[in-house]
């Protein structure tokens, strides 16, 4: 039974410089608006981060409110326009989850505007209060039978592949000849590159350091990992220069490290290998028949094949993306907590992703505890949202953390939502070029944001 | 030979009634695209042919997370609230041997210096019926670890396929031996074949053999020997092999709190992870991944043996064929027992000298 007294917990994340003094305007003249809201004062609306949402949220509120200066007015000249691409882009993954939109509001509030304060806050209130209290915590699912969301499986049939014996054992001397005179002239201490598997259909990173090793090193359709995860590894770069294996896909994570000043371009040997597709469990993997770099977008040396040229589908999990998106919030967020709540926090989709290499992760944060530890709902929404978001604008898409996760969270449908609504707003894809800078880094004066009142 | 057997068509009928009788059934079913154990609604849905299970049996008495107390600020004082742990009698169902290994190591574990309540609760309203194994898997290697497909142990019952017709039902426990007697009607006398020829069967399909149960002795050097690090340079760290691991239990107490009050809780936890060792001053003993899963290795195949008497790990292969990166532990405890084993046991001292990360 709803409570008849129930009021809406409203907090308010503001900048110090504008909504705070509007807000302080409201009250020094005594203006009369909705008391549900508590507000929490930062020095700018881009000191605030979106953990600072989910916490509101975990522990309970019933809608959060976030506002700053108008673009062109920011203290620090663009905090907040920084701020509303990283609120556009977060937004849309609350949204894209299943969080109700009108629980998570913006808007832009000058020291001068105390009636526009008063105006925001009423209008916050009453759309919270139409909806209700949060029906259902963060990170609960409804009771009962969890909803199951089925699409067709759209993956490619093992017919299309087409990267034949020959074409691979090519590959494979190619990657062999490259790896040797590499190590022969010391250019590098140490070939990562992949090795035979003990289990059949299956390949494992191999770390070459002598010539006469090299025979070691291994090319079929099963080189499914991303070694450039190891470039930032300690362990591997303690043996010299690195040269890595690098399929395309492999190499647009190390355009996204040189982007991002995490390997340095002169330490690093690309062999870039032209690859057809990969297999995953004896299909195509989803990225390889939408894929568009065949040929490594950056190599110095490269095991040169004949592969065709490869026309890039559809991505059917695009088609997914759809199917989900015109369900109801309330559908969304029942499939996702179903997700989550298999979530086992084993990190694997942290480990193996090239772009996770952060010292210490957010999840590793005890003071404050940013996530909860526990596997449960609340921990478990938190943590994937927060995986998710700091990979934004980042992720280029190579599907390690989907692949590896023991309990198959679609991790990389959220991936590529993020990844269509970077590239549809700001025009970015990421993995392209070094030289460009991270969409969530920089902004433009003109960047939309209709939400933001 | 006469022995005690189930017929293979009665045995959907005996869960069914299983079922109704106030016990909660837990076992295999099909959830997506993975077998699992979960409580059963029709005796019917229960997989008999599978592999083996996603997860391992340990959850059903160590739970992921576990609320071990709640406490609730009451003016200036603290509320405390035990967590109710709602338990009734149950009986886990189609449990493979080395699961039920698993269990029993982890009974030593929990009933070592410290009775673990929590544990020893599950565990004393739990009856294991077995399944014995006649399709092991690839990544199997349980008779390496000194296990059999067929092994009763950690079983209270153990079913074996015998032909088409029946299962084998042996009852190496008092538990086992109420369930038979509680069911006596189903469980009758027959000719049965002989369970050896089964269990070389199921032995001669396992590819991977090397002798792996003597475990590691304690050798001088072997600590700093760099294959440690050779060994785990492909380790990106995650936790699958520690929680899908039906032996490993570390794990790590943590309050969740809010201004109001909140829970303790149990997690499990991963020896690969950087934070399990680190220190509150910021020194981490096991700075690198090297020596995170030196202690994996150690932990299965030397200090626990030295201390229980048998190796931690039950050659279920869940470890193997979920690593991201193929690191086999197999190979690994081969690879660490050869060497071991070829060292001259003398204080001679490798050592390490770790160059500082190449420049960037």
């Amino acid at each position: 039974m709803p409570d008849e007294n129930w009021q809406p917990r409203i907090v308010a994340f503001v900048c110090q410089w504008c909504t705070y003094a509007g807000a302080d305007l409201a009250g020094t003249n005594r203006m009369k608006y909705e008391p549900h809201v508590r507000i929490v004062k930062l020095p700018c609306s881009g000191r605030i981060d979106p953990l600072f949402l989910v916490k509101a949220f975990e522990q309970g509120a019933d809608g959060v409110l976030v506002s700053g200066c108008h673009p062109g007015d920011c203290h620090y000249v663009s905090g907040n326009m920084l701020a509303r691409r990283r609120f556009t882009v977060f937004r849309e993954l609350l949204n894209f989850l299943g969080l109700e939109p009108e629980r998570l509001q913006f808007s832009w509030v000058s020291a001068a505007e105390a009636v526009k304060w008063t105006e925001v806050v009423d209008a916050v209130t009453e759309e919270i209060r139409r909806l209700g209290p949060r029906k259902l915590s963060w990170g609960q699912g409804p009771p009962g039978e969890s909803f199951k969301f089925q699409v067709s499986s759209s993956k490619v049939e093992p017919e299309t592949w087409n990267l034949k014996p020959e074409i691979q054992k090519a590959a494979e001397e190619g990657i062999r000849r490259i790896a040797r005179q590499l190590l022969q002239t010391g250019e590098v201490g140490v070939v990562v590159g992949y090795g035979k598997g003990t289990l059949n259909g299956v390949t494992t990173p191999v770390f070459i350091t002598e010539p006469d090793e090299v025979e070691q090193l291994v090319w079929n359709e099963h080189c499914l990992n991303n070694l450039s995860v190891y470039l930032t590894r300690n362990l591997v770069r303690e043996l010299g220069r690195v040269g890595v294996v690098a399929k395309g896909c492999d190499a647009k994570a190390l355009v996204v490290l040189l982007q991002e000043n995490q390997i340095c371009r002169h330490d690093l040997s690309i062999i870039g290998v032209p690859c057809a597709g990969m297999l995953e469990n004896g299909r195509l993997a989803a990225k390889c028949a939408t894929c568009d770099v065949h040929r490594p977008p950056l190599y110095d040396h490269l095991a040169e094949v004949e592969i065709g040229s490869e026309e890039a589908e559809a991505d059917p999990r695009d088609a997914e993306i759809a199917a989900l998106e015109a369900l109801t919030p309330a559908e969304r967020w029942a499939y996702w907590q179903e997700q989550f709540s298999r979530c086992i926090r084993c990190y694997a989709c942290r480990a193996v992703c090239p772009l996770c290499y952060c010292d210490t992760c957010i999840v590793e944060k005890t003071q404050p505890q940013w996530i909860p530890p526990a596997f449960d709902g609340k921990g478990n929404l938190s943590w994937n949202i927060f995986r998710a978001f700091h990979l934004a604008g980042r992720c280029v898409g190579c599907d390690e953390c989907a692949r590896v996760c023991p309990t198959h969270i679609r991790l990389d449908l959220i991936n590529r939502k993020l990844a269509l609504l970077i590239r549809e707003e700001y025009g970015y894809r990421a993995g392209y070029e070094t030289g460009a800078a991270p969409p969530l880094t920089t902004f433009r004066p003109e960047d939309r944001a209709e939400f933001i009142r | 030979m006469k022995c005690r057997i189930l017929r293979r068509d009665k045995l959907t009928d005996w869960l069914a009634e299983l079922l109704g009788t106030g016990r909660q059934l837990i076992a295999p079913q099909r959830e997506g695209e993975e077998v699992v154990f979960k409580p059963v609604r029709a005796a019917d849905e229960i997989l008999l042919d599978y592999g083996n299970t996603r997860w391992p049996l340990k959850e059903w008495f160590f739970p992921r997370s576990e609320p071990i107390l709640r406490y609730r600020y009451r003016g200036s004082s603290v509320e405390l609230e035990q967590p109710h742990l709602g338990l009734e009698p149950r009986v886990i169902f189609g449990v493979r041997p080395c699961d039920a290994t698993g269990v029993m190591i982890l009974d030593q574990v929990f009933h070592s210096d410290y009775e673990d309540e929590f544990y020893t609760r599950r565990r004393a309203m739990t009856t294991i019926v077995g399944l014995a194994c006649t399709e092991p898997a690839e990544a199997c290697f349980c008779t390496a670890v000194g296990l059999s497909p067929t092994s009763s142990e950690g079983c209270d019952m153990l079913l074996t396929p015998m032909g088409d017709e029946s299962y084998l039902v042996e009852t190496p426990t008092d538990k086992g031996k109420q369930l038979l007697w509680e069911y006596a009607h189903y469980f009758g006398a027959g000719e049965c074949g002989s369970k050896e020829m089964v269990t070389e069967a199921a032995e001669a399909k396992l590819s991977r053999r090397a002798w792996l149960a003597q475990g590691i002795e304690a050798v001088d050097g072997l600590f700093e020997h760099p294959i440690w690090t050779e060994l785990a340079r492909k380790c990106v760290g995650c936790g699958i092999c520690a929680y899908v691991c039906p032996t490993c239990h570390c794990f790590d107490i943590l309050d969740e709190a809010d201004a109001w009050g909140g829970v303790r809780c149990r997690n499990w936890d991963s020896c690969a992870f950087s934070l399990f060792t680190l220190h509150a001053s910021g020194h981490n003993p096991r700075p690198e991944q090297d020596a995170r899963y030196r202690q994996r290795v150690m932990h299965k195949f030397s200090y626990f043996p030295q201390r229980f008497g048998r190796v931690m790990c039950v050659g279920c292969g869940r470890c193997v064929a979920a690593c991201p990166v193929n690191l086999d532990i197999y190979e690994t405890a081969q690879a660490v027992l050869s060497r071991a084993a070829t060292m001259p046991n003398a204080h001679e001292n490798p050592g390490r000298k770790r160059q500082p990360p190449h420049s960037v």
